[in-house]
């Protein structure tokens, strides 16, 4: 597994194209890994882009940890992962909390990013989008991978269930996460997001309950471009070919 | 360590233990004990695999073969009901037609 070290933690990676002149990052989603990416939409994007991907921390491969879910300790992360890696200045795009993580790194390190494609993030302030941060439980794992799961559409086994389990029962109870989260409520009601001038591009479901966060983030960031497809908030896996399409366009547009 | 390429080519038993070897790695071993691994034993059924972990299955795959096998790229032209279908077999057959 390439795992480097970053900020005194492992990280799991997984680099595609790596002789390529432009690198494109793409950030995963809270319980997800960067599975959600590799199979299908960075095989695409790697056509033309040496594409990097990463497991947040706790997630996937990469080491646990307890504290730092917060926005700014999130992109300490990915900046220190650009240092580790020698990438001065990336396409960049995230997913759900990936896409927050990836505006919040437009605000703090604008000059680090070239082109900036969020994929369904949430509003923070939206109790809805967090709501599932406060009623976790047993049922609710059940219910919540059997309808909602970014990593498979098969029924999940017992083992697949426990060790999802074990993930959620570490992240909801051990580390900070659910505060962090919390915290950063007014991350869109704050002026940072009227300041990113990069050139952006929204990528939501139509039947997305986040679909009004990129109405929001459309009207905010003023260089940017909002395209809504057919799916939910589950695009990358419901339609991952239109996605990498339309990344890959976004990316080369000149 | 799982980093040597062969040069010699694999017949489809030793390909079927390879990847047995591969998968015991991969999920361990108290896991596989409980299990009757086939040809037929699809990856997210049988073997109850999730994405990162065929994602480290396809690191080993990588490691041991090199250049020989593009293993992530015939996986990327898989649909999801594809891959959710995805067996050993299918594996061990794509392999093999690599090494001919």
């Amino acid at each position: 597994m390439p795992i480097v070290k970053v900020n005194d933690r492992e990280v799991h990676i997984q680099e595609l194209n790596k002789g390529a002149a432009e690198t494109v990052i793409l950030v995963h989603g809270m319980f997800s890994n960067l599975s959600v990416y590799y199979f299908s939409i960075a095989p695409i994007l790697a056509a033309q882009f040496h594409v990097v991907l990463y497991d947040l921390k706790s997630h996937g491969m990469s080491e646990k940890t307890l504290h730092g879910y917060d926005l700014n300790s999130m992109t300490d992360d990915l900046l220190a992962l650009m240092e580790t890696l020698e990438l001065k200045k990336v396409y960049l795009g995230g997913y759900s909390f990936g896409g927050l993580i990836a505006l919040r790194m437009a605000t703090r390190f604008p000059e680090r990013i070239k082109k900036l494609a969020i994929i369904e993030a949430p509003d923070p302030s939206d109790e809805k989008a967090r709501g599932i941060i406060d009623e976790y439980s047993r049922e609710f794992l059940e219910h919540y991978v059997e309808n909602f799961t970014d990593t498979t559409k098969v029924k999940m086994g017992k083992r697949q269930m426990e060790k999802n389990h074990r993930m959620y029962e570490y992240l909801f109870y051990q580390t900070s996460i659910k505060q962090d989260m919390i915290n950063e409520q007014d991350f869109f009601g704050s002026g940072g997001l009227t300041r990113v001038s990069h050139e952006t591009f929204l990528l939501y479901g139509w039947f997305s309950n986040c679909l009004d966060a990129g109405k929001l983030l459309n009207r905010k960031i003023k260089n940017s471009r909002l395209l809504a497809i057919e799916g939910d908030h589950n695009i990358p896996i419901q339609h991952p070919q239109q996605v990498a399409d339309n990344l890959l366009n976004f990316f080369q547009q000149t | 360590m799982d980093t040597i390429t062969t040069a010699t080519k694999m017949n489809s038993e030793e390909i079927f233990d390879l990847m047995k070897q591969f998968i015991t790695e991969v999920i361990g071993e108290e896991f596989v004990e409980e299990m009757d691994i086939t040809p037929e034993s699809s990856f997210t059924k049988d073997l109850e695999m999730d994405s990162i972990e065929i994602v480290s299955f396809s690191e080993k795959i990588k490691a041991h073969f090199g250049d020989q096998i593009d293993f992530t790229g015939w996986l990327s032209e898989m649909d999801l009901d594809q891959l959710i279908n995805l067996n050993l077999g299918m594996i061990i057959s794509y392999i093999e037609e690599c090494q001919s």
